[in-house]
């Protein structure tokens, strides 16, 4: 039930309050991106994978209030399960356009996946064919940042890696997420 | 209606912005002076410290009794009211107005949604962190600020 209030709430936002942008040119500037940081870095994809990861975390930290301003979102989700939900029924889905599924979750509550089944920002990509890029480029890295930028400002510190990538040659995309902790409030200084 | 002061504190408890209106002088010509106007004493950097005190503790206490979903709206005293609003990433949006303004929730919201996302969050120049309020005294922030408060009125 709660499953199916989030897609319409994802659907609804998506349609009437988000400004929406060419996806060729998000593929393209992406693209460019990451081919840009992969000449810096003289093909060190560890560290483009570093980088990205490191772009999307700032992107997140802004864009969890664009998030919470476009949702409409006034109280904090009750549990991770719900957290993941929102993620991938509204986050995605108002920003990119896309619904990736939820599976995999550890008995624990505290790990699941998202798959992708598109990936706006993979349309016409092929990785470098230098034997290395195939087995160490996270193409999509970003979105690991993103989430982790953005859950940490609504008191979530989580872990977020990719664990397969279609552009490898995997038969899926997918991405593990860990909640690590949850972030207790900040108390103001004492006064002596 | 009468609004007297706005703040907004981060989520690291540091007052990043505080601004008041002083009581129209203009309207009160009638009153003698020292008249019975319910003149607030100037704000000081010390009132940002202490409202940022009540409320925090306020709304613990909110919770503790009325469940995590409980939340802190506001506060009257016989001078002034006190109106609280807390976004999920831990904005907190505090305004004083006269005591016969109704509830100001909505109005908190909308300036969080069109002026703080969109003057200041969505600024490149801004920085994410607002240590003394930088980013946030923006021409457009302020701007916006004032003409939405001066609509209420």
């Amino acid at each position: 039930m709660a499953s199916s209030k989030a897609s319409r709430l994802g659907e609804e936002v998506w349609k009437t309050r988000m400004d929406k942008v060419n996806a060729e040119l998000v593929v393209l500037t992406y693209g460019t991106i990451v081919a840009q940081l992969c000449k810096d870095f003289d093909s060190d994809y560890v560290e483009v994978n570093k980088q990205l990861d490191k772009m999307g975390y700032n992107i997140g930290l802004r864009l969890i209030e664009d998030y919470l301003a476009k949702s409409n979102t006034v109280r904090r989700c009750s549990n991770f399960r719900e957290t993941a939900e929102m993620i991938a029924k509204v986050g995605f889905k108002i920003f990119l356009n896309i619904t990736p599924t939820i599976t995999n979750w550890t008995s624990d509550g505290k790990q699941f996946s998202l798959v992708f089944d598109e990936n706006p920002f993979a349309d016409f990509v092929e990785l470098p064919d230098d034997g290395r890029a195939q087995d160490e480029l996270w193409y999509s890295n970003i979105l690991c940042g993103v989430l982790r930028g953005a859950l940490e400002m609504v008191q979530m510190q989580v872990e977020a890696h990719f664990v397969s990538d279609v552009l490898r040659g995997n038969d899926t995309t997918e991405m593990r997420v860990s909640l690590i902790r949850y972030i207790d409030d900040e108390l103001p200084p004492e006064d002596d | 209606m009468v609004v007297y002061s706005f703040y907004i504190f981060d989520r690291h408890t540091e007052c990043i912005y505080a601004k008041t209106w002083l009581p129209p002088t203009s309207s009160s010509e009638s009153h003698a002076p020292g008249g019975p106007t319910t003149t607030l004493r100037p704000a000081s950097a010390d009132d940002a410290k202490l409202i940022f005190g009540t409320v925090f503790s306020l709304r613990n206490m909110v919770r503790k009794l009325g469940g995590d979903d409980d939340a802190f709206v506001s506060y009257r005293t016989a001078h002034y009211k006190l109106h609280f609003y807390e976004t999920a990433s831990s904005l907190r949006l505090v305004m004083l107005t006269d005591t016969a303004t109704l509830s100001m929730r909505n109005v908190l919201h909308q300036i969080y949604i069109n002026l703080w996302v969109e003057y200041v969050v969505k600024n490149p120049l801004s920085p994410v962190e607002h240590k003394g309020g930088v980013g946030v005294r923006n021409e457009l922030f302020e701007l916006g600020l004032d003409q939405f408060i001066g609509g209420l009125m």
